[in-house]
């Protein structure tokens, strides 16, 4: 079953998913360069410039009510590595991103093996999928604040109504629930996009595949774990790359519910970055910060990278 | 279509349950925009079709600033949006119809800043943009839309551009059409859906980003709606029909945009962009 016969229709099936590589076009070079230009020089301003930046006054005692900065070595590193901010705030990060990332992919799986099915409406089921992830994140915040509200919600009245609960759950407002019930709202909003990278990767799949293995009587099942699977995973890989990277990068769903409480249970280090820049002003301390995450967030991606199935990275790059 | 791993009738089911997780809250929040507060807080009453109202929505523009937040973030997303798609396009144009040393570096290095994580830089730019007086204005957000939209939407339009045949610059060229002419008579009109994605998602974005807004803004006549809706929220906590008729106003105009363009969007990740 894991062997396919080399036979005209396997060909014919590659050469219609060519590797992943960009086609070659024409030379023009120069008009090639020439037009890539003003995004390169754009890029170079807005992220190659604020990253130095950063890093720079992660070394001064810069803030953000203004004044002169001084240049003050490793001390804000020694400052939030030292007052016990950045530890909690890191395992936190750490719990949401990968709790994220998990939840994600699963439902990200499960939808796209489910939307790839041929049925009445299914292109508009694949579009409206996107939904939560098209509006903006204040009316998905407000909308699960709104239903999950413990005094008026319609999950508590729901939850009351069929006595699965005796009391109603601040779910948002109770140390215990917040963190989880974050999670779960950013899930929401995140998985349809994620369900499109792998539906994308199940539409490449040749049907010739599938005949083969059918030729071969293969059940279902094995269709599944031999033709699907095999075909989707370095998708789903890649997918929690970018479901982990883009978990830790969130702040406005975490902000827009819980502000980081109760009692810090939801600062993740987005959270606290803006806290210590906006709030208290420290712009040395959230960059020593930014500068850390970011060097952490680099060891992952390339640690990911090293251990990819092979074809996950150039998958990607596709 | 090739594996059909469950019965057609527990598949059914389960894109159901699927379209339901997704679209119950949306109509939830609809129901309750349509029904007085009084009505919302009171204990066991979900929805009272003799109550129906549009009381909600007559109130939004004069007890807020929505038609002042909307305004804003209408015109931060056009503007972004008409920066976007002739920055896409020139790029898109150099990575997929021409070659040179380092083009595929080039691509690469666009998909990461796709998956760059933004909230590194906010500190750092708001430092930027105060030395550069372009702190607490328009441009600000502007700059940083068009950004985080363009290299992903380099990225969709790649089937829009791969398929067009290889000859046709030549063909165009010996007729006399200089690089620009070809760009825009040829290329162009054969990439426009790839033109409309890029448009839809640079809108989107721009439409619903709040990390930036609420930082980079300072003056309340110059606020983005999600910022606004932000204060909102906080200052009418209790009144949830007012605020869920604001939620529907503040998705509508994406949701407008969907319903024409979001096949689009959808297909191009799923299909074009994807091969």
């Amino acid at each position: 079953m894991t062997t396919i016969p080399a036979t005209a229709t396997e060909r014919d099936a590659v050469q219609s998913h060519p590797p992943a590589r960009l086609p070659e076009p024409p030379v023009r070079a120069t008009l090639g360069r020439l037009f890539i230009a003003p995004l390169m020089i754009w890029l170079a301003l807005t992220i190659v410039l604020p990253l130095a930046y950063c890093i720079w006054i992660s070394l001064t005692s810069a803030n953000t009510m203004g004044g002169t900065p001084k240049f003050v070595g490793l001390s804000n590193y020694a400052t939030i590595f030292g007052d016990g901010t950045f530890g909690p705030a890191f395992l936190r990060t750490l719990a949401w991103a990968i709790g994220g990332a998990v939840l994600q992919t699963v439902f990200a799986a499960g939808a796209a093996l489910l939307l790839h099915q041929r049925f009445a409406g299914q292109h508009v089921a694949r579009t409206w999928i996107m939904a939560s992830w098209v509006v903006p994140t204040i009316v998905t915040t407000f909308l699960w604040r709104w239903m999950l509200n413990a005094d008026y919600g319609v999950v508590n009245q729901l939850l009351l109504g069929a006595g699965l609960l005796d009391r109603p759950i601040d779910f948002l407002g109770s140390p215990t629930y917040a963190f989880a019930t974050v999670v779960w709202i950013n899930a929401w909003r995140w998985f349809p996009f994620l369900t499109l990278l792998i539906l994308a990767a199940l539409t490449r799949i040749a049907p010739e595949y599938y005949e083969a293995a059918k030729v071969e009587g293969a059940t279902s099942w094995q269709l599944f774990t031999k033709v699907t699977l095999p075909f989707i995973q370095p998708v789903l890989y890649v997918v929690g790359l970018l479901g982990t990277l883009w978990s830790v990068n969130v702040f406005d769903i975490i902000w827009l519910t819980t502000k980081g409480g109760p009692i810090d249970t939801t600062t993740t280090l987005p959270i606290s970055i803006y806290i210590r820049a906006f709030q208290q002003f420290k712009l040395g301390e959230a960059s020593a910060m930014s500068v850390s995450l970011a060097l952490f967030l680099l060891l992952f991606a390339v640690v990911y990278i090293r251990f990819a199935p092979k074809g996950a990275t150039e998958q990607e790059v596709d | 279509m090739a594996s059909s791993l469950v019965k057609p009738t527990i598949r059914a089911i389960l894109i159901v349950i699927l379209l339901l997780m997704i679209g119950a809250p949306f109509v939830w929040m609809v129901l309750s925009s349509l029904q007085p507060n009084s009505a919302l807080i009171q204990p066991g009453n979900f929805f009272s079709p003799a109550l129906v109202t549009f009381g909600n929505y007559v109130k939004l523009p004069s007890a807020t600033q929505y038609v002042l937040l909307a305004r804003n973030s209408l015109l931060v997303a056009l503007i972004s949006t008409a920066i976007a798609i002739p920055l896409a396009l020139l790029a898109a144009y150099s990575v997929f119809r021409t070659r040179y040393r380092g083009r595929t570096f080039i691509y690469n290095l666009l998909l990461v800043v796709y998956i760059f994580p933004g909230v590194l830089l906010l500190a750092p730019l708001f430092g930027l943009f105060a030395v550069t007086g372009l702190l607490n204005s328009w441009a600000s957000l502007v700059i940083m839309n068009v950004t985080f939209a363009v290299p992903f939407s380099v990225w969709l339009m790649r089937g829009f551009f791969t398929s067009i045949p290889n000859g046709i610059e030549e063909a165009a060229a010996i007729d006399g059409a200089t690089d620009m002419q070809i760009l825009w008579k040829v290329i162009v009109p054969l990439t426009a859906p790839g033109i409309v994605v890029t448009a839809t998602y640079t809108f989107v974005l721009s439409w619903t980003e709040f990390m930036f807004a609420s930082v980079f803004i300072i003056d309340d006549r110059l606020k983005t709606l999600p910022v606004g809706l932000e204060a909102l929220v906080s200052q009418y906590s209790i009144d949830w029909g007012l605020l869920s008729a604001a939620a529907v106003m503040a998705a509508l105009p994406v949701v407008i945009i969907f319903t024409f363009a979001g096949r689009y969007f959808v297909e191009s990740i799923t299909s074009g962009a994807g091969k």
